[in-house]
């Protein structure tokens, strides 16, 4: 099947700016054919100077992360042609989020500067024993998600928290960090949870599931963050607003049964912030919409709910 | 067609525009909506964050409630649908976690059977109404209107669990529109998100979120845009003004939930609609498209 394939390219370092525009190359796309077949067979027969990086060509050395129609993916492992069919079209753009070098390959310094921030490495606990260190196969699982990792940089480049902040730690270095946290061989659980808890860390996620979606290995960063945030609650890690968000949650299920907004809204800010939003709320009880602010209707069978809530809490 | 009706937290207080048009457009459509009273909140994703257990507990209390009552979920949330959907999967994977959640819910006198099946009024509308009679009712063809299709997140992703669209290339919520007569505008940040889970948390990366899917659209030739989700409605249009200061723009987008949408191509009145209710008022808009 003939197709054109489109690139969105740009040479910083000719112009000294990316001034991007979008060049079509038509192939012959076979069935079974990859993205980054039709990248290679171009390069070879269209136009040398098109840059893209790739190595492995089978998923497993995590150079060829671009965006494909909109979304981030490996390009060796995603079939060309039933990418075509989802658009009828298919535009090939570098990586989001992340600084261009020239066409499709974009700088990862900030990348690996991020997941060194988390110390990358194993902190024994205690001295390692002379006869290797013999875990059982329940402690691995528990990591075997996380430690899948080919750091390619895909779920950093779709994150959604990373685009409105740049600074956020990111998907890749918080599943990175939780293939530590939850090593029991590993010595520094509380620093690690304690520093990934902090302003641009795990609380700033905000839950679009890209990473999840997108991860070519099945490494669920965002499942790694909950896991995160549950174990920096459980070893007391709560002065932040990621905590008091969910604490004011929990606690309104257990009044009302369900989510009391603007009692919600003042316990997750607290009052001086929640005073920054009073002129929002009077704008919204303008316009018919403000829940009432103290008296909020419990739902049917509250006390049941709360006792429900009590056994699984006192399992733990 | 009936189903138990769980609208989420948010549509019985802030955006209850939406609860109150969906109930109108639900009649018109002849679909039965029997209100979940006992209903807990599903946790709006938090839950899971201080205890897996508890989130998957909560969801299953309402599964249980929708069993007994021998319908399936309807709701209006993307994220009620994603937490929802996702702790469906993870006691279907999870054969001994279902069991200990059963456990719990035997001190309630409650049973998860597994049976049950949890959709959003969107695939309600598409799958079971169908968009040939969903044209035959239009009334008010939205001509002329350029509308952005706002999917939001969670009901595309986890495509593992929240099972509809194509979460690479969604169509139903433009299908809808031009069904509705209306124009779909393509542009860039139809599936990315509003920011709404950081409202509470860092306020001004959510607003810088709302501000960027706004200008997105309106750079594409959007004049407003539709969601399925209240809890992208309260970002996109309450927190509007926000987004304005932040990024010293004047967006005035308006925002309409799917039910507005639908209701308003229907024929039902602005009043019925409780356009009022949002900050950003579509009725100059609609003015212009001689529309009202």
């Amino acid at each position: 099947m003939k197709i054109k394939v489109k690139i969105k390219r740009c040479d910083p370092m000719a112009s000294g700016r990316c001034e991007a525009y979008i060049q079509g190359y038509d192939i012959k796309a076979k069935k079974g054919m990859t993205v980054l077949d039709a990248l290679i067979w171009i390069k070879d027969r269209l136009d040398g100077t098109l840059a893209f990086r790739r190595s492995c060509r089978s998923a497993i050395c995590g150079s060829c992360a671009m965006m494909i129609n909109g979304n981030p993916k490996l390009a060796c492992k995603t079939q060309i042609l039933k990418e075509f069919e989802k658009r009828q079209e298919i535009l090939i753009a570098p990586l989001g989020n992340f600084s261009i070098i020239k066409d499709l390959v974009v700088d990862l310094t900030p990348l690996w500067k991020k997941i060194n921030k988390i110390e990358p490495w194993l902190n024994p606990v205690g001295e390692p024993p002379e006869t290797g260190w013999i875990i059982s196969r329940e402690e691995a699982q528990r990591i075997d998600n996380e430690s899948a990792c080919i750091m390619c940089g895909v779920c950093n480049g779709g994150c959604n928290s990373q685009e409105g902040d740049p600074d956020f730690i990111g998907p890749s270095a918080c599943a990175k960090s939780y293939r530590f946290v939850g090593d029991v061989r590993d010595g520094s659980k509380f620093k690690r949870l304690e520093k990934i808890s902090r302003e641009h860390g795990i609380w700033n996620c905000m839950r679009c599931l890209m990473c999840n979606q997108y991860c070519p290995k099945g490494v669920y960063p965002m499942t790694a963050i909950e896991k995160l945030r549950a174990e920096a609650i459980g070893e007391g890690i709560v002065d932040n607003f990621g905590v008091r968000h969910v604490d004011a949650m929990v606690e309104s299920v257990r009044r009302v049964g369900r989510l009391d907004e603007a009692m919600y809204t003042f316990k997750s800010l607290g009052f001086l912030r929640a005073v920054g939003m009073l002129p929002l709320g009077i704008r919204l009880e303008l316009h018919g919409k403000m829940p009432h602010p103290v008296i909020f209707p419990e739902i049917d069978g509250i006390e049941e709910l709360r006792e429900l809530m009590k056994t699984v809490e006192e399992k733990e | 067609m009936k189903f138990a009706y769980y609208p989420g937290c948010a549509s019985l207080a802030i955006t209850k525009e939406y609860n109150a048009t969906t109930l109108l457009i639900a009649e018109m459509l002849g679909i039965e909506l029997v209100e979940m009273v006992r209903a807990n909140c599903c946790g709006a994703a938090l839950f899971n964050d201080q205890n897996r257990e508890l989130n998957l507990t909560m969801s299953a209390r309402i599964f249980a409630q929708a069993e007994e009552m021998g319908c399936d979920i309807l709701t209006l949330c993307n994220t009620c649908l994603m937490v929802m959907s996702r702790a469906k999967k993870e006691l279907e994977d999870n054969p001994e976690m279902l069991k200990a959640i059963n456990d719990n819910l035997a001190k309630a006198g409650l049973k998860y059977n597994g049976d049950v099946k949890i959709n959003h009024l969107l695939w309600v509308i598409i799958r079971d109404i169908g968009l040939d009679r969903i044209k035959k009712l239009v009334t008010r063809p939205l001509k002329g209107l350029n509308i952005g299709a706002y999917y939001g997140c969670h009901i595309l992703r986890p495509s593992d669990a929240v099972v509809f669209d194509n979460p690479d290339a969604p169509n139903s919520l433009d299908n809808l529109i031009s069904a509705l007569g209306g124009t779909p505008v393509e542009y860039a940040g139809k599936t990315r998100c509003c920011g709404f889970q950081l409202d509470l948390v860092s306020p001004e990366i959510a607003h810088r979120m709302v501000g960027k899917r706004i200008l997105d659209c309106k750079e594409s030739g959007g004049e407003c845009m539709v969601t399925p989700c209240p809890l992208c409605h309260i970002n996109l249009d309450s927190y509007q003004g926000y987004a304005n200061k932040l990024l010293g723009v004047k967006l005035d987008m308006p925002i309409f939930n799917l039910s507005q949408l639908i209701g308003f191509a229907f024929g039902l009145s602005v009043s019925d609609m409780e356009f009022s209710k949002h900050l950003v008022s579509p009725e100059s808009l609609l003015k212009t498209k001689d529309l009202v």
